[in-house]
């Protein structure tokens, strides 16, 4: 896969490595942007009520 | 040629899977701790704006609050109260015990608390999802200090302590519940675990400084248990109604199968401008 982007980044090998380094900043905003705030509720760090939905169930 | 090629895919996938924990790591210990660092003093800031422009003088600063040493009652501690409040009635509240931190059972009921009726409950309850206190623990140090938001969604404790919603309003008779994460998102109960009874846990909402003192040791208990934050919370030695404080957060510190409880009652509240 990497060589195959290499391949197919344009310019000379300074330019390439400048695309790629944007490249990759790229995907690494996306993924603390959209990808891991969604997995991290999938994750045990967030469950620090006592039965959520126990109580909200008992509110008015 | 083609075992070449799926080593090559192989070794590719390993690589890229593993910077994906890694960056992910990194997200969870650092990244979600800066987001919500700047957005709990954003929420602290907001709430002293607010107070100053409503309150006149605004609480900046918790009062310097003796560390009471056990089993002494320290009447210089309360505030100069031009005359007490009437106990009511039904003596709701009126038990603190006089003991804070002797034991984790309840002491007898000893004297009325000074001072906690009256100013205690504000009118109306804080909208979901906004902040409406801010909370002092000086165990977990001086510089501590964390904006406590109405409801406990995912979202909102990103921001700050959550309290849960249908449980008693700050200062108001029966359990004023508060969660907060103690991983991730700025780590604000990290040491939860080391509150030992006696310690003081302040909270104002801009017009009263509210002070408990916990009673009991961290107690470990179910997810499901929601007892704990019953009104007169049984597991904490409570017997009568009062005007308790219940902080949760998880248990063990990076798991989930159980949660970690502490449990404090209303001493002393006085004016936050006077």
């Amino acid at each position: 896969m990497y060589p195959w982007i290499w391949r197919h980044l344009p310019g000379n090998a300074w330019v390439k490595s400048l695309i790629a380094l944007v490249l990759v900043l790229a995907v690494v905003y996306a993924l603390f942007q959209y990808v891991f705030p969604w997995a991290e509720p999938l994750l045990p760090f967030n469950d620090v009520t006592v039965d959520n939905n126990g109580m909200q169930a008992v509110t008015p | 040629m083609r075992s070449r090629r799926a080593v090559r895919a192989l070794s590719e996938l390993c690589l890229t899977s593993g910077a994906l924990v890694v960056l992910f790591v990194v997200y969870l210990l650092y990244w979600t701790g800066v987001r919500a660092d700047s957005a709990m003093d954003g929420e602290i800031g907001r709430l002293r704006d607010q107070w100053a422009r409503h309150g006149g003088s605004a609480a900046v600063a918790p009062p310097t609050v003796p560390d009471a040493p056990p089993g002494e009652p320290r009447p210089d501690a309360a505030p100069p109260a031009p005359a007490p409040v009437p106990a009511p009635a039904d003596g709701t509240g009126v038990t603190a015990p006089a003991v804070p931190g002797a034991t984790a059972s309840p002491a007898p009921p000893a004297s009325p608390a000074p001072r906690t009726g009256g100013t205690a409950a504000p009118a109306a309850p804080p909208r979901a999802g906004a902040a409406f206190a801010v909370m002092y623990v000086p165990r977990f140090g001086t510089d501590w200090a964390k904006p406590v938001l109405e409801g406990t969604g995912l979202d909102t404790l990103k921001r700050g302590l959550g309290h849960y919603e249908g449980s008693a309003p700050l200062g108001g008779t029966g359990n004023f519940a508060v969660a907060g994460h103690r991983r991730t998102h700025g780590d604000p109960f990290k040491d939860l675990p080391r509150l030992r009874p006696g310690d003081a846990v302040l909270l104002t909402d801009g017009t009263t400084w509210f002070t408990y003192r916990v009673d009991t040791r961290p107690y470990r208990t179910a997810p499901t248990d929601t007892r704990v934050l019953d009104p007169v919370p049984a597991a904490a030695g409570y017997a009568a109604p009062g005007r308790y404080l219940t902080l949760t957060t998880c248990d063990p510190e990076w798991g989930h199968s159980h949660r970690l409880v502490v449990w404090a009652h209303l001493e002393t509240t006085a004016p936050a401008a006077p």
